[in-house]
């Protein structure tokens, strides 16, 4: 069943194109990898799928309903998306976990015991709970990310370099946590190895465009 | 009690001492002579106009002029805090100026009502100068609350994506910045609250002891007046970031850059 699909998708950045006739048809349970120089408009597709930037031309749908201003606030609530960018807080890391949940969309999905399974499967403890977020280093940062997006229960993933400051080992823990589950959509845009995977579709941006 | 009035000899004596900035100024080539001179030409017609207005405000002392004149007060302050916020006038004064006259007015009639008992609520003598000092002194907090608010959702806009993409409506996205906003805006006001009648007396304290009143009298007034003032202040900012929120941001959420000036 497709869960999303792009047709005819361009965008037109500061006078010069940046994605132009770009189609994708993405199934329930697919995993994709989006490789390409920067620059190429990989990270402008998550966020014009997340309604953060407007396409000039061409449509998106997600499970036949097309993005736009009315519907982008329900699909938000559907989809996890995690930007390059991890300076997402301030305060101690307990108090951002409390934060998302108590939003209304999240109140019944923290599960305590499920947080601490992922804190050590992703090599962390729950001392990291107690810390300043601002503090933490790249690599702890991007696990904390990847921790809430796993705990919100979606199950549609648009990661863009959720690995890129991660050891070796911990990228591959990463990238199988994110592949196994059969019912999850992933879209991971990665210069990581650890993604390239024999059920892992790979679109190279490079030759697209 | 007799009290002594300025006069145009003591006037002139007032002006006498502004040498002492000019000749600093000349020495020290500061540079700040003409924008003296400017401000203080400024000053003195503003005020002139004032007392004559004012004058005649009192004498007629009617209800629905007064009421009027207070909503062009209020349009004023907006004008200002817009302004000096670095944001599009034209695009945020209607809700400015709503919200801003829904506390001011609602707080005089409280004060003028439960506070100090008048029998005529819109009494010029008081309706206009307690409007004054309400609005005048929350105007620095508005103008830091929409300033910090504007900097801060740009400065971490990822931050704001962030609560978004997570499933937060734009509100629940929006309090973290709120919340601080309004506190980094009263600050200075809670501050100046602590240190008042000692650090300095406030210039409604002193003008009721220099027209004669008793000490005590000008305390009761000076702390009526301070807590309807950080009352007005800490709604009036409320309002101001809520009409950031509303109208500062397009369908999708986005914040709205047109809105600002200089972009």
């Amino acid at each position: 069943m497709e869960i999303l699909s792009i047709s005819k998708l361009s965008v037109i950045y500061d006078g010069r194109s940046v994605l132009s006739d770009f189609n994708l048809s993405v199934a329930r349970g697919d995993k994709i990898l989006i490789k390409g120089r920067s620059g190429i408009g990989k990270s402008t597709l998550f966020r014009i799928i997340m309604g953060f930037s407007v396409q000039d031309s061409g449509t998106i749908s997600i499970e036949g309903v097309p993005v736009n201003a009315e519907t982008v606030w329900d699909l938000r609530k559907r989809i996890a998306y995690v930007s390059q960018d991890t300076d997402i807080a301030h305060g101690k890391v307990k108090d951002l976990v409390d934060e998302i949940f108590s939003f209304k969309a999240n109140k019944a999905t923290l599960d305590r015991d499920e947080l601490g399974q992922i804190l050590s499967y992703l090599s962390l403890t729950h001392e990291i709970l107690n810390k300043e977020y601002t503090r933490l280093s790249g690599g702890e940062k991007q696990r904390i990310v990847v921790l809430l997006v796993l705990l919100s229960g979606k199950d549609i993933f648009l990661l863009d370099e959720v690995t890129a400051e991660l050891d070796s080992a911990l990228k591959q823990k990463v990238v199988d946590i994110f592949l196994k589950n059969p019912k999850w959509t992933v879209i991971s845009i990665s210069h990581d190895r650890e993604w390239e995977n024999e059920h892992v579709k790979v679109i190279d941006f490079s030759e697209e465009n | 009690m007799q009290t002594y009035e300025v006069g145009l000899t003591g006037l002139l004596f007032s002006f006498l001492l502004l040498l002492v900035p000019v000749l600093i100024s000349h020495y020290l080539d500061l540079k700040l002579i003409s924008s003296t001179v400017e401000s203080v030409i400024r000053m003195v017609l503003q005020l002139v106009f004032a007392g004559i207005f004012l004058t005649f405000l009192f004498d007629l002392n009617n209800a629905l002029l007064n009421i009027l004149w207070v909503l062009v007060m209020v349009f004023v302050a907006s004008h200002t805090v817009l302004k000096n916020a670095e944001l599009k006038i034209r695009h945020l004064i209607p809700s400015m100026v709503a919200s801003l006259a829904l506390t001011n007015y609602a707080l005089l009639l409280y004060f003028n009502s439960f506070i100090i008992d008048l029998n005529d609520l819109f009494e010029a003598r008081y309706f206009i100068p307690i409007a004054g000092m309400m609005l005048g002194n929350s105007l620095r907090a508005n103008v830091v609350a929409m300033d910090n608010f504007c900097t801060e959702i740009q400065r971490n806009e990822n931050r704001y994506l962030f609560r978004l993409s997570m499933g937060a409506e734009k509100t629940e996205a929006l309090i973290p910045y709120l919340r601080k906003s309004i506190r980094v805006a009263l600050k200075p006001t809670i501050a100046n609250m602590a240190t008042i009648g000692i650090v300095f007396i406030p210039g409604m304290m002193t003008g009721q002891i220099l027209a004669g009143a008793s000490p005590m009298v000008a305390i009761e007034y000076q702390i009526a007046i301070m807590l309807a003032i950080y009352v007005t202040t800490m709604v009036n900012v409320l309002l101001g970031i809520l009409v950031l929120m509303r109208r500062g941001f397009d369908e999708y959420g986005m914040f709205n850059k047109d809105m600002l000036r200089n972009v």
